[in-house]
């Protein structure tokens, strides 16, 4: 009975698992797919704020815009990132680090969510903790706040928490105010509150007294068009008895509207305060001090470094030893030395500093949180140098060229447009990175057909260039309007794009769309208006509120994304960032605005994205971002009747708002899509949607890429810089039958044997190094289930079923990918004193087929790959078999060179047991082991070290030598090494020959006495026995 | 009746899923394994693997006593070096440039000696080394769900401060043997990496089950495996075997 019961539970089991297998965990499919981050880090990216370890300053943290947390643990040389998380969601973008100061080395509370808020700002999803240094991570709730600035932890009680919770800069929200815990994070409490409109820009605690706190609350807000900073309601708060009332501390701060206020403590003397004010007149902005703990304040500085861009810099940090010393972030950064009276400025670094942080132990060390990464200065802040191992860049966009190997193009988060290499000799540097555009950068193609002209463009379309490597030659190739033309509106992050027909086609959108047929010299319209035209959107000169602020990051009612069919020249698909969906199929004659065809979406919620479909020419995919209203939900779309209808292929397996979706080009099932948390990926055209997250953190994808030679996946984050999924092709493959297989191999295009060597970089190891692709063959196979129980091997063979080598197979559930660097064995080597380093070579195997075995247990499962030589090889097919001839001989002559010495190894051991244990035959044993002897220092090294007391060098060591030198090269051997060859196997010939008559003239002699004296004759493998080797 | 069976049988899996204790999966796991009794019947164990760098087969022989005392050799072009050994007192190694035995640095030493009592696995000596264990959200890892295990050591000596030892088991809730151990690498210029060692080919040797594949990775890197070819239990061994020999 049991029994049955049993069976019928396991049945019952397999077959809701079988009905499960296309909508399989993430985890449990991607297997040995992983990313690969090739960063940059030469220009970094934003860093929003640092914090360090209150009495060990070796311990930093910092928090990034959109690339998560790092910590450093040996005073900021180098950084780890611990924010990754693998299913687990750990939001990017980081508002606030805290570190618990009564458990320092272990307890850290993290609030997610910018509070630096650009109109390109991230957003949160509330506060983590981890309570083992950030290898573990637990949402300890606030999941609906947005942007944390502040957390403050009590000093003796970790139990009780603070939460400045600055909350949604899109819409309103009572998601705000300040929180607070006393039970660690199970129940928040929230004990001050404004309003819908206004949050917390600021908490500080009193570093003496943990009841004593100062709130800064701010009243703001953004709209995809506008940004207001400052109202009634903006104020500065203090409690005195832990949160429970609050009191407002105005005495001396400015009457009217309010901005942002930065507020700080001097840890020293937490009587002095200093605010930084945003106030309504000029004169009355700035930096702010109480000497009473808050009661009364003074007015010192109006410096532009003190009241620029409140909304951006709002920070301002005390030295931990002396209450007089002040540094404010700013645009460059400046810092008092008079208690606020009077500032300089810091030392060279990237513009907008967001955060400053003084080493505890050495105030002199200061460390800066800037646009463009983290710095660090030795002596005050007079000079400053950056930390060159964040990859924390902010791509907007992405694209690729066809060259070998390829580049990547995109722009990035103030600081420009670059291209580099998907591979660069020993990992790609900072070396191989080219910049292409100043600014701002964002949309950057290489032209189609000539490698050497790049174009690229800056904020608002205020530069578009086009950029000639060769001969290093810009042109400004922006359209401007011509008699009758209104004034062109481009987006912050214009659309521009390059033609699928026409090599020297480009287009570019301002509200209309602009084409040029010559690279960008001349222009044409090609339609009317297709944006709504809403000029209550368009009052960018009133933007910023207290602070005007018009950068250009507001322009709206503009052209945003721009998709030519690849089926059809003249059917070309535009979004517009106030929501609207045109399509013209007559190259711009005509226009059809397709936006209330699309059901369900609300009104206006911009177009990001519109993917017309290689496969069909009636399919598109569009996807729509409404988080500039507030709205975080993700929205794609399909057609398959070129816009007149419109399908959500959105699933509840998706998180975060979408900006980019990626069709691939074989399997029209396999989508890529980017959203504000990570890739998401399906396979079955949108029914499921699983989280990529090997290697892929819950970062920011604004853009997707698809390379058609390689099959690679290239994203552009905004604060992971690129990561590559290299050659996704095993997806296209995944069906429901594959998965239900106990095992499956993939098939794979032929590996080409990459014959490039080259001497690699120069960076050291505090310098970032991209990751390059792998340059093996891979065996790539699904297994159903994890092998853990039993033996599971991987052998490789040739067509003739000869035995190659080895291989380690994976064992994971999901996709394996095997390495094989085209490598069959190493020969057997001679032993000696010490390495015969130029023998350590396993010789290439020959272009062909090849056959890789899986034994599971007793099932063999096996496929066939296929390896070829380089398409461009300069070498002769006569000439790599004479190569592989000579390596054949060589590698036989190591073998035989390497019997022998066991042979003689054998006889020396016998022979000096002999000596040692029977007097009247050490004579005969002597002459024996010394004829050895002699012949062996021949064959190899017995004397010296591995380094400079090196010997010389013996049979071994040269024929070693030789053999790797012809063997690492794959064209013919020349004709100085075939003669060094017939020397050194004259050389071996003569040692056999001595062998040989050592072997005749002594040793039947010689083993007929010993066994005759009682001693166990020498048991020698034969040849066979000795080089075998699996 | 079906019916009511079934609903049993689930309620009974249910309860073996969701239900389990940190002490009650190491049980389980050493249950498995061949149970208390037999583990701690075990004096020594000698493994006898190979390690493939490229088409070079490098052979490794790995030595442990229930005192601490360990060795660990690998044959180079005939070569036998001694990689790493303790001999209760002295941690020490080979110099591959003079093949010359070195000792070890004194916190190196004194890391080693503060764990001899992880004899097989620290998991499971856990209470008697005076470790502590700790269950954590279940994760997904080498595509098989896992339970999460948190092992806290004796703190570690690093650069003349104690910090914390922590390994974090991976154990497969189907068939409750770590597949994947991960630490936080505590020193040198990799400190702050994850390392991972991930375990599979549990083969049976005389009534043990033991890991017959074993690959050491930074997280999310590519690895290196050590295939073991043949375990042997309770072998005696000359001291002398251990002993640094330069003193």
């Amino acid at each position: 009975m049991k029994k049955i019961l049993f069976s019928m539970a396991v049945v019952l089991c397999a077959s809701a698992t079988y009905s499960q297998v296309s909508i399989l965990k993430g985890l449990e499919l991607f297997g040995d797919l992983k990313a690969r981050h090739i960063g940059p880090a030469l220009m970094s990216g934003r860093v929003t704020d640092i914090e360090g370890h209150p009495t060990d300053s070796k311990v930093i943290y910092i928090g990034t815009a959109g690339g998560g947390v790092w910590k450093s643990q040996d005073g900021g040389v180098l950084f780890n990132s611990i924010f990754d998380g693998g299913l687990q969601e750990l939001p990017q973008s980081i508002g606030a680090v805290c570190i618990d100061p009564s458990d320092p080395d272990n307890t850290v509370w993290v609030g997610t969510g910018e509070v630096w808020t650009r109109n390109s700002v991230s957003i949160g999803a509330g506060i983590f903790r981890t309570v083992d240094g950030g290898k573990n991570w637990k949402n300890m709730g606030l999941e609906k706040t947005e942007r944390i600035s502040a957390v403050e932890v009590h000093p003796k009680d970790p139990k009780t928490v603070y939460v400045g919770a600055m909350g949604a800069l899109w819409g309103d929200s009572e998601d705000r105010g300040v929180y607070k815990t006393t039970d660690g994070g199970a129940t928040w409490t929230k004990v001050l509150y404004v309003n819908a409109t206004t949050g917390c820009s600021e908490i500080v605690m009193d570093p003496t007294n943990p009841k004593i706190l100062y709130a800064a609350f701010w009243e703001f807000r953004r709209t995809a068009y506008s940004f207001n900073s400052g109202g009634v309601n903006s104020s500065l708060y203090k409690s005195t008895d832990g949160g429970a009332t609050w009191n407002k501390i105005h005495n001396g701060i400015p009457k009217g509207n309010l901005g942002r206020i930065a507020v700080t403590i001097a840890p020293s003397n937490p009587s002095i305060l200093y605010a930084v004010i945003e106030a309504e007149k000029a004169e009355e902005k700035g930096l702010y001090r109480s000497d009473d703990a808050g009661a009364t304040w003074k007015h010192l500085n109006s410096n532009f470094e003190l009241t620029v861009r409140p909304f951006y810099f709002s920070r301002i940090t005390v030295d931990p030893k002396n209450p007089d010393i002040v540094a404010k972030a700013g645009l460059s950064g400046s810092i008092s030395h008079d208690g606020g009276k009077t500032f300089k400025g810091l030392g060279m670094m990237h513009s907008d500093i967001h955060d400053i942080w003084f080493d505890v132990n050495d105030p002199e060390k200061i460390f800066a949180a800037t646009d463009g990464g983290l710095y660090r200065s030795l002596n005050g802040g007079t000079t400053m140098e950056m930390i060159e191992n964040l990859p924390i860049c902010m791509f907007y966009h992405v694209s690729v060229d066809n060259q070998t190997p390829y580049n990547i193009y995109g722009g990035l988060q103030d600081n420009g447009s670059w291209f580099g290499p998907s591979a660069s000799p020993g990992g790609i540097e900072a070396r191989d990175w080219n910049s292409v555009g100043y600014g701002d950068g964002f949309r950057v193609y290489p032209h189609p057909t000539n490698p050497n002209i790049v174009y690229s463009e800056m904020q608002g379309a205020e530069g578009v260039w086009r950029y000639d490597k060769q001969i290093q030659q810009v042109k400004v190739i922006k359209p401007f309007p011509v008699q009758g033309d209104p004034k062109f509106r481009f987006n912050w992050n214009a659309a521009i794009t390059t033609s699928l027909y026409e090599p020297d086609r480009l287009y570019i959108g301002s509200q209309f769309v602009h084409r040029s047929n010559d690279k960008g010299d001349n222009w044409v319209k090609i339609s009317p208006d297709l944006t709504t035209n809403d000029p209550t959107k368009q009052q960018q000169e009133a933007s910023g509120g207290l602070s005007a602020d018009n950068s250009g990051a507001e322009n709206h009612c503009t052209i945003f994304t721009i998709a030519e069919s690849p089926l059809d020249a003249n059917m070309i698909w535009v979004g517009t960032d106030d929501g609207n969906v045109q399509l013209t199929k007559d190259g711009g004659k005509t226009w059809a605005n397709l936006t209330l065809n699309v059901k369900g979406l609300p009104a206006k919620t911009w177009c990001y994205h519109i993917e017309a479909s290689v496969h069909d020419i009636n399919t598109a995919y569009a996807v729509f971002d409404g988080h500039t209203k507030n709205d975080m939900t993700t929205y794609v779309y399909k057609t398959t009747d070129a816009g007149k209808s419109w399908t959500s292929i959105v699933t509840s397996d998706i998180s975060g708002f979408a900006r980019n979706l990626q069709e691939d080009r074989i399997n029209p099932n396999l989508l890529f899509l980017g959203t504000e948390f990570g890739l998401f990926i399906t396979i079955d055209g949108g029914k499921n949607w699983l989280k990529f997250t090997n290697g892929v953190p819950t970062v920011a994808v604004h853009y997707i890429e698809e390379h058609p030679v390689t099959n690679d996946i290239i994203l552009g984050t905004h604060g992971r810089g690129i990561i590559i999924i290299d050659d996704i092709s095993p997806l296209r493959q995944l069906t429901p039958e594959v998965q239900a297989k106990k095992l499956h191999f993939f098939k794979t295009m032929p590996y080409e044997m990459d014959e490039t060597s080259n001497f690699g970089g120069s960076s050291g190891e505090t310098q970032f190094v991209g990751a390059n692709p792998s340059s093996s063959a891979k065996i790539i196979y699904y297994l159903s289930s994890r092998h853990t129980f039993g033996k599971m091997t991987l052998d490789i063979y040739d067509e003739n079923d000869k035995w190659i080598t080895s291989l380690s197979p994976g064992k994971q559930k999901g996709i394996n990918i095997v390495e094989w660097g085209f490598n069959s064995m190493a020969p057997m080597v001679a032993t000696g004193k010490t390495i015969a380093g130029g023998a350590m070579f396993a010789p290439r195997v020959p272009a062909g087929k090849y056959k890789a075995v899986i034994m599971k247990g007793t099932e063999k499962f096996e496929t066939i790959i296929e390896v070829t030589y380089p398409n461009k090889s300069m070498f002769t097919k006569e000439e790599r078999l004479q190569q592989q001839e000579t390596v054949k001989t060589m590698y036989v002559m190591t073998e035989e060179l390497a019997y022998m010495v066991y042979q003689i190894d054998e006889y020396l051991a016998h022979s000096e047991k002999v000596m040692k244990e029977n007097a009247s035959l050490k004579k005969q044993a002597l002459k024996f082991n010394t004829d050895l002897m002699a012949l062996k220092k021949t064959l190899v090294i017995t004397t010296g070290d591995n380094y400079v007391g090196a010997a010389e060098k013996q049979l071994r060591e040269k024929i070693g030598d030789l053999f790797s030198t012809i063997g690492a090269y794959y064209g013919a051997p020349s004709a100085t090494q075939l003669e060094s060859l017939t020397m050194l196997q004259t050389s071996f010939t003569e040692a056999k020959k001595r062998f040989k008559e050592i072997q005749i003239a002594q040793l039947a002699k010689y083993l007929a006495a010993t066994e005759k004296a009682g001693f166990v004759s020498v048991t020698m493998k034969s040849f066979e026995e000795y080089v075998k080797k699996n | 009746m079906t019916k009511f069976s079934l609903f049993l049988a689930f309620s009974f899996i249910s309860i073996l899923s969701f239900s389990q204790t940190a002490e009650e999966i190491v049980a389980t796991y050493i249950k498995n394994i061949g149970g208390s009794d037999k583990l701690k019947s075990i004096t020594s164990v000698q493994m006898k693997a190979s390690v493939d760098y490229g088409g070079m087969k490098i052979p490794i022989e790995m030595i442990s006593l229930r005192d601490g005392r360990s060795l660990m050799k690998i044959t180079f072009q005939g070569q036998e070096m001694v990689q790493m050994a303790y001999d209760g007192k002295t941690a020490w190694g080979t110099s591959f440039m003079t093949m010359k035995p070195e000792k070890n640095d004194a916190e190196e030493t004194e890391n080693i000696k503060r764990s001899v009592g992880d004899f097989f696995s620290p998991l499971i000596n856990y209470k008697a080394n005076g470790y502590s264990i700790e269950l954590l959200p279940n994760e997904t890892i080498e595509g098989a769900e896992c339970f999460k295990i948190k092992l806290t050591k004796k703190p570690l000596l690093v650069d003349g401060k104690e910090v914390p030892n922590v390994e974090f088991y991976y154990i497969d809730k189907e068939n409750f043997v770590p597949i994947v151990v991960e630490a936080e690498i505590p020193s040198g210029e990799m400190k702050g990496n994850i390392s991972q060692t991930v375990y599979s080919d549990y083969q049976e040797v005389d009534g043990v089950y033991f890991p017959f594949s074993m690959m050491q990775r930074l997280k999310d890197g590519e690895g290196q495996t050590i295939e073991f070819e043949k375990v042997v239990l309770n072998q005696k061994f000359e001291d002398k075997i251990f002993l640094f020999p330069g003193e």
